[in-house]
């Protein structure tokens, strides 16, 4: 089982390698993402350190913690991900009222050429 | 991408670039974000010493009257329609320049602390063909103004990193002040990272074969406005250069083909 999961965390990682290697992570998303692929490698490899901070959380099912946090990562990352999506959503508005405003300016200034 | 590197240009000095003597297309970029103080003394500093060339201000959506400042000290002027950062306004740059066929392109920040009649010391490598990235540094020589004490700190530590990744020793890894031929432009047009990209830019140069030069400049310090780096970000921007320098090194090099 524990080798099951270190496999898959050091797919993991490769898959990330990889994407950064051809370009298809921004730099700021892929920090995220390496950070989290390394803690992932440690607590597969050191089971022991989940069961460590169960005991100290007073947690009984040492897995459970392991859940928490996992929804709490992934809870933050779509939080974050969605303030994202509206400053794209605001610069693509922005974007498009200047783009109308432009074509129009050509539009005007060629039926005044004509 | 082919290209002849010609040896034109062999004797560049300052008063044969403020005699208009190059057959050289030029253009120097100026990004600025509200420097309605300063954009005037930077152009007509420019126009002075390199009136030969192009001047292309990049207006990254002031708020105040740069842009209006700019145009009437006759700089043609891109305003972009939401602020990018120096990473984005300078790629503009690149883009215009490698759209219409500049030879070299040069930053020269809005804020003054460049000096214009130092110009020649970076164009000349790229010029006459020495390298395509000429970087005018403030700790060859450690004259004029060498920032904080903090900052200098860090630009130590990055300047240590990025020599081991060039396997070239740099210095000044954060000066904008530097002249950039088609090559290099060609690698910035599609490539230049968003945020502090002068660091990451050293290190993209070289996994593109390409060549840096670093020639000893003195700065001055900021004529007007405030600067958007202060002290309490510097520990920040050296953890996260830090880190796009390592993501750099995971991205593939994509070596420019050059013929000589």
């Amino acid at each position: 089982m524990q080798a099951l999961w270190i496999i898959t965390s050091v797919v993991f990682l490769f898959v990330l390698i990889m994407l950064i290697n051809r370009r298809l992570l921004r730099e700021q998303y892929s920090m995220l993402w390496l950070l989290f692929g390394v803690v992932m490698l440690i607590l597969s490899v050191r089971v022991q350190i989940i069961d460590a901070l169960a005991d100290a959380v007073g947690i009984d099912y040492a897995p459970a913690l392991l859940f928490l946090v996992g929804i709490l990562f992934c809870v933050m990352l779509i939080l974050h991900l969605t303030v994202i999506v509206s400053k794209l959503s605001e610069k693509v508005i922005r974007l498009t009222q200047e783009l109308g405003i432009l074509h129009h300016e050509l539009h005007e200034r060629k039926r005044s050429e004509s | 991408m082919n290209a002849v590197i010609t040896k034109k240009d062999s004797t560049v000095t300052g008063e044969s670039l403020r005699q208009g003597n190059t057959s050289s297309k030029i253009l120097i970029i100026i990004p600025a974000y509200n420097e309605e103080h300063s954009i005037s003394h930077v152009i007509r500093d420019v126009k002075t010493h390199c009136p030969s060339a192009h001047i292309l201000v990049i207006n990254d959506g002031s708020k105040d009257r740069t842009r209006e400042v700019a145009e009437a000290n006759g700089a043609a002027v891109v305003t972009l329609p939401t602020n990018l950062g120096i990473g984005g306004a300078m790629q503009t740059g690149y883009r215009y320049a490698h759209r219409y066929g500049y030879d070299v392109a040069v930053q020269v920040d809005g804020d003054g602390q460049h000096k214009a009649e130092q110009l020649y010391l970076i164009l000349e490598p790229v010029l006459s063909g020495k390298a395509d990235l000429a970087i005018g540094s403030r700790f060859i020589e450690q004259t004029g103004f060498l920032s904080s004490a903090t900052r200098r700190v860090g630009i130590k530590i990055l300047s240590t990193i990025v020599s081991a990744m060039t396997r070239k020793r740099v210095l000044d890894v954060t000066s904008g002040f530097r002249a950039a031929n088609k090559h290099a432009i060609s690698v910035f047009q599609s490539d230049y990272a968003t945020d502090y990209p002068e660091v990451d830019s050293i290190v993209l140069i070289h996994r593109s074969g390409l060549r840096t030069s670093e020639v000893a400049v003195v700065m001055d310090a900021r004529t007007g406005g405030t600067s958007s780096i202060n002290a309490m970000r510097s520990v920040y921007y050296m953890v996260k250069v830090t880190l796009s320098l390592f993501i750099r090194s995971l991205k593939a090099a994509k070596p420019v083909e050059v013929q000589s």
